[in-house]
């Protein structure tokens, strides 16, 4: 043990114990034998004497090597996918993590604007709904903007601008650009600037001034979905364009001439229509729609009376409408009009009966696709009638395909210099592309600005990103509403707004001073829109108006245009002219994707169709009759001939939809896009040049094809089966159904019955109010972060929406009764799906939810066997864990995303009723009623999902759940769910005599 | 037993072995099937077996690695072939325990040459279904979440949901059936010991022998324990069934929610499990030269069961189809209609056809006595039972109360590649099994030959 003492060994021993020695040196203890005893070990005592000393020695050499190996290692780490989170140390302004900001700001889509609330989380836009400040909307939105956020994080947005295929700078852009024009400008030769319709003045501003700077430029509007025949029908009808809205508010009366205006497009109307419809008690107030049109709409499903005519005889049947009331004494009306087109003498009187009585409260809408004399004679209708229910203002006129045509022919012809293409894409939308793309190719100079790179785009030599419209500024006009549009992010990307492109070009030839947009707009506002003499600063104005997202014009009304009834003579010879024979095709604007802009938008593609729920394409709808004529069943392909144009496309069979009428959706079978790319058909080709109305096709030719494709349906059984689902009243039978009550069923349990000491969260759904739209399941996916699965899985039947809406026919198959009914979990009190979980992954909360732990599902399935609504959705594969930036941005932080092999379900936005709760406990109060709203209830344009606290007897849900019109789906099942269906009402004029027996 | 009557011959039990055979001979017999070297047809056999279970396997594995969207299943139709699977393998392997359990407490002297083969295949099948319940979760990995075992998030399982009294229930009948199994192994095997001269089997038999040496004790031991171990598999052979049936009777699906559910499944799991003994038997009687030992009297037997059985699910049947009618529920009745004329309607008939229809052949001496008639019963009657679940699962789940949400299901390759693979494992362990240990209890037919009893004419009643 002595040879580990380094001093001298004997100094440690105890007293008493034998000191030894090892040389007679030791024993002196001289120094230099301690000396020696201490240095026995020292360091390099083993290395040889002659070692030089430059010369690493042994030791030294494992150390240094050791120590280099154990940094190299070190150094070796792989940092990648690790990053530090550091507090703010200056918190940026608005910004509490955690928490989320709402900015107000407007969606643009057209002659539309819609104002908008975003949310934001962590600087990302994460979750739109609408504005609740907008007079009209109401905080009520369009689906197309509930889900535009996806758009702005699509994976697919071009990030650099890139000159003839190869990225390039803006500079280099706007240099090539601006010298075309200043080149064309001196050559005097034309420039096309193609864009959509717009309703923001500061943009027409800008736009006038760059005419002003390039007197050659063309600019064209145009909206290649809506047709040609609108605008036509208005000139000839007012003398000018118009734009229509309807103020159903005041009417008692709806005539539609085709006219779907309750497609979720316009949540304003939508909500007037159906606050008339919302009823406690039987009364006489309730509104009644009559729906004329040959293919099934959402708004011929809601219908009270409707009357399937081809479209193309709904102008002739109008103007015999309008003779019944008094009007054109000098058009003649063929004998036997009503008969021949298949509606019945008492049909007939009663809707002329209703139209006399309601006088001016009643209004007759025309569609946007009916010819342009369906338009002349409603405008003549509702002139007659005087109605009070229509809001008509002049507006620009777009340009038709007559207008692009010659345009085409100019750039064929080479006349022009250079083009300019923002957010349109005629390569795809004009009928004859191929024709399109040759003229084009002719123009010089060519440049695209826009989201995702296009047909359009692949042909231009200046291919430049734009933001999408939450990193953009702009404002748009309303009437007289201003809304005001704010980036809610930053730009995700080196791109720019189209407009401060514009103004680039405007700085480049010297037109202007403005340094952006932004200042641009803010120069306009403070010359034209702040009022005049107005106390507060610009500043605090502006910032009034972008925290309410708008501001009201007062006191500048315009004039109404007035009816003239000049071309009257005509139109009518027009509406009484005969149709070739053959098939009627109706080309419509894709109800999710409209002209095929949002085609890659998976939460839109994925979005059922709300009559034939067919998703991720465009089936040929055609009436059950003509099918079977033709030997064709739902996903057979049959070959269209239309427009000089083949096509071969599958049908979907519609009931309802008049004979002889097929109907097909406009923006699918896009060319790019990773979504977009192969989903369904493209009809533009199907649409005719040099027709008045391109939208509506006569002498179409079907015939079988080989071949059958299976359409991705979410709904394939269409009848109830007599079962009680969905109770639908008319009038009539609501005041017998009032009287008497319906028997509640009482169901004995062996459980203990479950208590709710502090809130019983439930729901109630009107479907008398309920339309169809689907804007809840939208609302629902994009809170919930619920993946799309694509057309495979969908046609597998296993799509994911929490929410969806159920849509059974019932009666003669010609003209069915539709009713919808929105389905998602009934957090049922005696949930049959939690006592089945063999893990108690899904369990009831004290406050009556029935609650979902992703976490400790194992996924054994049973709980959604056992579920009688079948709202239950497993993960059947990775549908979202495997998303990476920018697309997994727009989750929702505060909901678990769900990785495969899970199952989950509607939560009644647990979250958003959590975040209340901590709000309601901060401010030490009560939860106030209605406080608390679901991503559904939220974006319901006709406030028919009611959700609150059932506890409170007080609270309008409370109030809703004991109406005479409530009623629990599966009641016998047993299973208590929370959520009361308000049955549906219908007004009908006609009460047939099997109608009132039964309510399936 | 003590004071036995001697019975009239007309009363006594027939002859249980064809031919004379002595104590010895009898262990040549059956014991020395082991020793030797297999035929070529029983590595063609094998390979054939193992083949088709890689592929279940592969299937298997790359369904853990994408997900259950590998499978047709959809929503409604959320289980199919894996429960279908499971329940139709738990059936199978229920003739096994009532052969060997139950007939052996009702002294049915008959089962003893069967038992064993029996019991081997109930133990296989068991196998084959246990695999279905883990893999057909979506994630498998936490599957072992189904048992309640202490853990340190104080979470349980949920002792109100079927599926884990499925969980108790099959492995407790596996468990039981097990230990009987090997019990009534253990003298066979010490006999394979003592004859065996190969040094690497000698050690392994003396292991398993568990140092069996069949003195007196060792056999009042083996006797009380096979006793008590025979009740307690009765218990369970009626259990357990019953219980992978409150999976589906105590839903609220229409077509599954029914009282009849547990006698029914019951007996349609002994239906299966004797066809499919029947069918391996002929093949085992046929190829180890057997036929002495599993007589035409033993497969006559069987068959007198399967056909009593096929008379007790036509009544099932019946009665779905009566309760449908008598309670005048929508839902049920609907059920009913689609199993006779929806979509799969053929399914339905062919379930009746192959389980009710095609075994009333039974009825005649001469189906139950040859080969041809009893083999196709029997792989009409494994057809008919798989379709049977098939029946109850997905076409009960395809059309269930909201009509908005019915679907058709369509099977993927992957569900007939594991249906296959299960297959392929069953008689992988049959074919393993007849090599390896002794197929016939010897046991227990040595107390049923001439002269093993001490009563007149050597037979016991």
């Amino acid at each position: 043990m002595d040879k580990h003492i380094h001093h001298d060994p004997n100094d440690l021993l105890p007293i008493g114990t034998p000191r030894h020695w090892r040389s007679l040196d030791e024993r002196a203890e001289t120094p230099e034998a301690r000396q020696a005893a201490h240095d026995e070990f020292k360091p390099g005592a083993m290395d040889p004497e002659d070692r030089p000393s430059t010369n690493l020695s042994r030791r030294t050499f494992l150390t240094l090597v050791g120590a280099t190996t154990a940094l190299a290692a070190t150094v070796a780490c792989d940092k990648k996918g690790r990053s530090t989170v550091v507090p703010y140390t200056k918190r940026p302004q608005e910004i509490v993590p955690g928490v989320a900001n709402h900015y107000a700001s407007t969606f643009p889509e057209g002659r539309r604007a819609y104002s908008v609330l975003v949310k934001t989380r962590e600087g990302r836009p994460i979750h739109i709904t609408g504005n609740d400040e907008h007079p009209r909307l109401k905080g009520k939105t369009s689906p197309r903007a509930l889900s535009d956020v996806l758009r702005l994080y699509d994976p697919d947005r071009l990030r650099l601008p890139k000159i003839s295929g190869r990225p390039s700078s803006w500079v280099e852009a706007e240099q090539t650009l601006v010298a075309a024009l200043a080149a064309a400008k001196r050559e005097a030769k034309p420039v096309l600037l193609l864009t959509g319709a717009t309703t923001s003045p500061t943009r027409r501003a800008l736009l006038k001034e760059l005419q002003g700077a390039v007197p050659t430029l063309r600019h064209l509007a145009w909206e290649p979905s809506l047709g040609d025949a609108a605008q036509e029908g208005a000139l000839a009808a007012y003398g000018t364009a118009v734009d229509i809205r309807p103020r159903l508010e005041k009417a008692k009366v709806i005539l539609s001439l085709g006219a779907d205006f309750l497609n979720g497009d316009d949540p304003e109307a939508i909500a007037a229509f159906t606050a008339k419809r919302r009823l406690s008690e039987p009364v006489a107030t309730m509104n009644r729609l009559w729906v004329l049109e040959g293919a099934m709409s959402l708004t011929g499903t809601n219908a009270d009376q409707r009357v399937p005519v081809r479209s193309s005889r709904l102008a002739a049947l109008a103007f015999a409408l309008a003779k019944e009331l008094g009007g054109t004494a000098n058009v003649t009306v063929p004998a036997g009009l009503p008969a021949s087109e298949g509606i019945s003498t008492e049909t007939w009187t009663s809707l002329v009966h209703d139209l006399k009585a309601a006088g001016r409260e009643a209004v007759v809408l025309c569609g946007d696709a009916m010819p342009a004399e369906a338009h002349v004679a409603a405008a003549l209708l509702n002139n007659l009638l005087g109605s009070q229910a229509l809001d008509i203002r002049a507006t620009e006129s777009l340009a038709t395909l007559k207008d692009l045509e010659a345009v085409r022919q100019d750039m064929a012809a080479g006349k022009y210099a250079a083009a300019l293409l923002w957010d349109v894409n005629p390569a795809y939308a004009f009928p004859k592309a191929a024709d399109w793309k040759d003229a084009f190719g002719k123009v010089p100079t060519r440049a695209w600005i826009g989201l995702i790179e296009d047909e359009s785009a692949a042909q231009c030599t200046l291919v430049l990103p734009e933001h999408h419209w939450l990193e953009a500024w702009g404002d748009y006009l309303d009437d007289s509403v201003l809304t005001l549009q704010q980036p809610t992010i930053g730009a995700l990307y080196t791109s720019k707004q189209g407009e401060d492109f514009l103004l680039t070009l405007l700085k480049g030839l010297g037109a202007t001073k403005a340094p952006d947009y932004h200042a641009y707009l803010q120069a306009r506002w403070q010359k034209e829109v702040q009022p005049a003499g107005s106390f507060a600063s610009f500043d605090r104005f502006f910032q009034s108006a972008l925290h309410d997202g708008l501001v009201r014009l007062e006191g500048k009304a315009t004039t109404a245009p007035t009816f003239k009834s000049t071309a009257l003579a005509d139109m009518a010879a027009r509406a009484f002219a005969s149709q070739p024979s053959g098939f009627e095709l109706l080309l419509r604007p894709g109800t999710q994707v409209l002209d095929g802009r949002y085609a890659n938008s998976s939460w839109l593609q994925e979005l059922p169709d709300p009559i034939t729920k067919a998703t991720w394409g465009n089936p040929l709808s055609l009436s059950v009759a003509d099918a079977q004529a033709l030997g064709v069943k739902d996903g057979d392909m049959v070959e269209l001939e239309a427009a000089g144009t083949k096509l071969r496309h599958p049908v979907i069979l519609q009931p309802g939809q008049a004979k002889g009428t097929l109907a097909l959706a406009l923006g699918y079978g896009r060319k790019t896009g990773g979504v977009a790319r192969g989903v369904g058909f493209n009809a533009f080709p199907l649409l005719a040049l040099g027709t008045s109305d391109p939208n509506l096709q006569f002498g179409t030719k079907l015939s079988k094809a080989r071949g059958h494709m299976d359409l991705p349906v979410t709904q394939s059984h269409h009848r109830m089966e007599g079962r009680d689902l969905v109770r639908s009243f008319s009038l009539a039978e609501f005041t017998k159904e009032a009287e008497h009550g319906h028997a509640h069923i009482e169901h004995a349990t062996l459980y203990p019955e479950q208590s709710f000491p502090d809130h019983k969260w439930g729901m109630v759904i009107d479907l008398s109010a309920c339309i169809g739209c689907s804007a809840c399941s939208l609302a629902c996916q994009s809170e919930n972060n619920i993946p799309s699965v694509g057309p495979d899985q969908i046609t597998k039947g296993r799509e994911m929406h929490w929410m969806r809406i159920d849509r059974y026919y019932e009666g003669e198959i010609e003209n069915p009764k539709v009713v919808h009914q929105p389905m998602l979990c009934q957090h049922c009190d005696a949930a049959p799906c939690e006592n089945v979980c063999p893990v108690n992954a899904t369990n009831h909360s004290p406050d009556g939810l029935n609650q979902m732990a992703y976490n400790r599902c194992v996924g054994t399935r049973y709980c959604a066997n056992n579920c009688p609504y079948k709202v239950r959705r497993f993960n059947f594969l990775e549908f979202t864990a495997d998303k990476i930036e920018p697309a997994s941005l727009v989750y929702n932080p505060e909901v678990t995303v769900r990785p495969r092999g899970v199952m989950e379900k509607c939560t009644f936005c647990v979250q958003r009723i959590q975040d209340v709760k901590i709000r309601a406990k901060g401010d030490n109060r009560p939860i106030k009623d209605g406080e608390v709203q679901p991503a559904c209830a939220a974006a319901c344009p006709s406030h028919a999902i009611v959700f609150g606290d059932l506890k409170d007897p007080n609270s309008e849900v409370s109030k809703l759940a004991k109406s005479k019109r409530g009623y629990k789906v599966l009641e016998e099942v047993g299973a208590r769910p929370a959520i009361t269906y308000l049955a549906d009402l219908k007004n009908p004029a006609i009460v047939s005599a099997h109608e009132g027996a039964t309510h399936e | 037993m003590s004071k036995a009557v001697a019975l009239p011959d007309v009363l006594r039990e027939p002859l249980l072995t064809d031919g004379p055979m002595s104590i010895g001979g009898l262990d040549d017999q059956v014991l020395s099937a082991t020793e030797r070297t297999p035929p070529r047809a029983w590595f063609i056999a094998l390979a054939i077996t193992i083949t088709a279970m890689t592929i279940g396997f592969g299937f298997i594995g790359y369904t853990i690695a994408t997900g259950i969207g590998a499978w047709g299943n959809n929503s409604p139709v959320f289980w199919a072939f894996d429960i279908i699977n499971f329940v139709f393998w738990v059936g199978i392997g229920h003739a096994g325990t009532l052969i060997s359990a139950i007939l052996f407490l009702f002294r049915m002297r008959w089962r003893n040459a069967i038992a064993r083969f029996a019991e081997a295949m109930t133990i296989f099948a068991v196998m084959c279904a246990g695999i279905f319940p883990l893999i057909h979760v979506g994630r498998p990995w936490l599957a072992f979440w189904l048992f309640p075992y202490p853990n340190q998030r104080a979470i349980w399982t949920n002792f109100r949901s079927p599926l884990l009294w499925d969980v108790f229930a099959v492995s407790t009948y596996f468990s039981v059936s097990l230990m009987f199994w090997y019990l009534g192994l253990v003298p066979d095997i010490a006999s394979m010991r003592d004859r065996t001269t190969n040094k690497w089997k000698k050690p392994i038999y003396t292991f398993l022998a568990l140092g069996w040496h069949g003195s007196g004790r060792h056999w009042q031991h083996y006797e009380k324990a096979y006793l008590l171990l025979a009740g307690l598999a009765t218990g369970l052979v009626l259990s357990v069934h019953s219980v992978v049936s409150f999976d589906f009777a105590t839903s609220v699906v229409p077509g599954w929610h029914m009282t009849i559910f547990p006698p029914y499944f019951v007996a349609g799991a002994i239906f299966a499990g004797f066809s499919m003994v029947v069918i391996v038997l002929v093949v085992v009687r046929e190829t180890m030269d057997l036929k002495n030992l599993i007589t035409i009297r033993h497969l006559d037997v069987m068959n007198k069961v399967i056909l009593g059985m096929s008379c007790l699910m036509g009544y099932s049947y019946a009665m779905e189809g009566f309760t449908a009618w008598y309670s005048q529920n929508t839902y049920l009745h609907h059920t009913f209609l689609n199993i006779i004329g929806g979509s799969y309607g053929w399914a339905g008939w062919l379930t009746i056809a192959c389980n009710i229809g095609i075994p009333q052949l039974l009825w005649f001496k001469k189906c139950r006595t040859s080969y041809f008639w009893m083999i196709l019963v029997a792989i009409s009657v494994t057809i008919g039972m798989w379709f049977e679940r098939f029946v109850i699962i997905v076409i009960s789940l395809s059309q269930d109360f909201l009509p908005s949400a019915w679907r058709l299901y369509k099977p993927t390759m992957v569900d007939f590649g594991i249906l296959l693979g299960s297959f392929g494992l069953f008689f992988t362990l049959v074919l393993i099994f007849a090599r390896v240990l002794p197929v016939i209890a010897t046991t227990e037919v040595k107390g049923i030959l001439p002269g093993a009893q001490p009563e007149t004419g050597g037979h016991h009643e």
